[in-house]
């Protein structure tokens, strides 16, 4: 359903972030993108949602389809009214706004009322969690509900491919599971396709059929779930756990992939 | 007079006025929550809508129920106008630009409109009854009770339309604008939205007011008693921009009164200015400036 086809991402006219990215997720898949800080993650899915032109960001090659469109030309609402949604790092809820006004704003795509509460509903059922909290200024929401906010709110857009960018940044296991365990079951209920951007990589494993691993703006590796978690390389360096990274072994192994690509 | 009447009458009328002051700053606000850009073309659009009323009523001839919808509405285009052929194009450019782009336009209207028109001064009759309205022993004067009453009327819209669904979407934009894209919302749609409501704001105040002390150019003086109370408010809440107009319309209403006895006069046009330097320097961001939610 969504194929990027070797494009490259140029900031600010000079600066090459994405260097020839091919990836693909299916209908109704789920897919990881894995990496280390400042790999490209984060860019890769600017690309796919349209929010690179606000940072002056541009995909100067390559194609970005959508059930075999290219729609690199679009503007960032449009794209969201052909079902592509992006969850931003860092969560953005609307901080001044309470949570169902979150949610209410992100319905411009929607003509009937009944169509909105609806789906203010649905998305009340996946995170219950919010309806306690549901009038109170969305900025004084923990980090947790404001993930569950920020997600609830693409959910509103009724999407066809939801990007989640690095949804477990800052959150206690247990919170990631709870998320993560929601994710899965929208994509197994309703065959939403599922693009994860992790650090993550557990966690994003877990609920994934297939995952890419990205280094320096290029994918290094990818394979099934179970192909990516049995691997060693990504075994060390992204299963190990953040506090046993060896930052001299990641720098090698990081050459090791430059000098072989 | 008893002082306590005599205070109380010009606080009353200081406030009517005032409550036309916030809903003129309203439009610098809505602007300025939209999109960041300080909007000093507020002023001439007042006086715009004045004269489009005015040009509606007296040379096409229609009457009041037409004109004052039509000048008022027209307002909202042109606002839009301005922000879709102007602004828009000054995206990325420094602030200090876009400062002098709108300012730019507030100068060239005050110019160009008593061209088109003639310079004398319009007669703007809105059919309000000369005669004051008496409580006890104090005179309120009728049009500024009717303009404090049709402001206050729009400013409760103004409220009302900011829990509709598309205020809703104006304010996730004041927010957060790479968020807003992200679930759809078109920001560049908003910020045409908020100029034309407040073209509309403006073009409302440009009438109430003219039709008290005339139509022409001085209308657009308006910008210095809007920008104090946007600046006063805070730039954020109505509520804030409620409470500055307020404050601003009674002080200017009642300090020269009492200063004049002491030999100061004059002071009336100085009272706006010096609400301006004194929250500048004491408090910038205002009475009521938004709390920044900095939990994450
Ligand atoms: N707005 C921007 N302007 C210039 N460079 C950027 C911008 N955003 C990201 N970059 C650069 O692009 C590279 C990839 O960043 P990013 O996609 O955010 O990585 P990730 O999400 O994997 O951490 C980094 O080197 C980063 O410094
Ligand atoms: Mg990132």
């Amino acid at each position: 359903m969504l194929k990027l086809e070797n494009i490259e991402v140029v900031y600010d006219h000079v600066f090459l972030a994405i260097k020839g990215i091919s990836l693909e997720v299916a209908e109704g898949g789920a897919v990881a993108l894995l990496g280390s800080n400042g790999a490209g993650k984060s860019t890769t899915l600017k690309a796919i949602s349209g929010l690179l032109a606000p940072e002056r960001g541009e995909v100067t090659r390559g194609e970005v389809l959508f059930k075999g469109r290219d729609f690199k030309r679009l503007s960032a609402p449009e794209r969201v009214r052909l079902g592509i949604v992006h969850v931003l790092e860092g969560r953005h809820v609307f901080g001044h706004l309470t949570p169902l006004e979150n949610l209410i704003a992100a319905t411009s795509m929607h003509r009937s009322r009944a169509k909105i509460d609806g789906l203010v509903e649905k998305v009340l059922t996946y995170f219950p969690r919010l309806k306690q909290r549901i009038n109170a200024k969305a900025g004084y929401l923990s980090g947790g509900e404001q993930q569950m906010l920020a997600i609830g709110r693409a959910l509103m857009t009724e999407p066809k491919l939801l990007m989640l960018d690095e949804p477990s940044l800052g959150l206690a296991p247990l919170l990631v599971e709870e998320i993560f365990e929601i994710i899965a079951r929208v994509n197994r209920e309703t065959r939403m396709s599922v693009l994860l951007v992790e650090q993550n990589a557990t966690a994003a494993l877990s609920i994934v059929e297939h995952a890419y691993l990205i280094e320096n703006g290029r994918i290094v590796m990818s394979g099934s779930a179970d192909t990516m978690r049995s691997n060693p390389d990504v075994q060390e360096f992204y299963l190990g756990g953040a506090g046993r990274v060896d930052y001299r072994n990641v720098k090698h192994y990081r050459r090791r992939k430059r000098w072989l690509a | 007079m008893d002082l306590f009447f005599e205070l109380a009458e010009l606080s009353i009328s200081g406030a009517l006025v005032g409550l036309m002051y916030t809903l003129i700053a309203l439009g610098i606000v809505l602007v300025f929550k939209a999109s960041g850009v300080a909007n000093l073309a507020q002023g001439a659009m007042a006086m715009v809508g004045a004269y489009l009323t005015w040009a509606c009523l007296t040379l096409a001839g229609a009457p009041l129920w037409v004109a004052i919808p039509l000048g008022v509405f027209a307002m909202f285009f042109v606002g839009r106008g301005i922000e879709r052929v102007a602004l828009r194009r000054m995206i990325g450019q420094p602030a200090i630009m876009v400062i002098m782009l709108t300012l730019g336009l507030e100068i060239m209207l005050r110019g160009l409109l008593p061209a088109l028109f003639g310079p004398v001064k319009k007669r703007l009759d809105i059919g309000i009854d000369a005669a004051p309205i008496i409580i006890g022993p104090m005179l309120i004067d009728r049009a500024y009770l009717v303009s404090g009453a049709v402001a206050l009327i729009l400013i409760v819209l103004a409220v009302l339309y900011f829990n509709t669904r598309q205020g809703v979407m104006l304010r996730a934009v004041s927010d957060d604008q790479p968020a807003s894209w992200s679930v759809g919302i078109s920001v560049e749609r908003a910020i045409g939205i908020s100029w034309g409501l407040a073209g509309i704001a403006a073009a409302a105040g440009g009438v109430l007011w003219g039709s008290i002390q005339g139509v022409d150019w001085t209308l657009s003086l308006l910008l210095i008693k809007a920008l104090a109370v946007a600046i006063l408010g805070g730039l954020d809440s109505i509520l804030g921009v409620l409470v500055a107009g307020l404050i601003l319309g009674v002080l200017e209403n009642v300090a020269p009164v009492y200063l004049e006895r002491f030999g100061v006069s004059g002071t009336r046009d100085v009272v706006a200015s010096l609400v301006i330097l004194a929250t500048v320097i004491f408090k910038p961001y205002g009475l009521f400036g938004r709390e920044e939610i900095e939990r994450v």
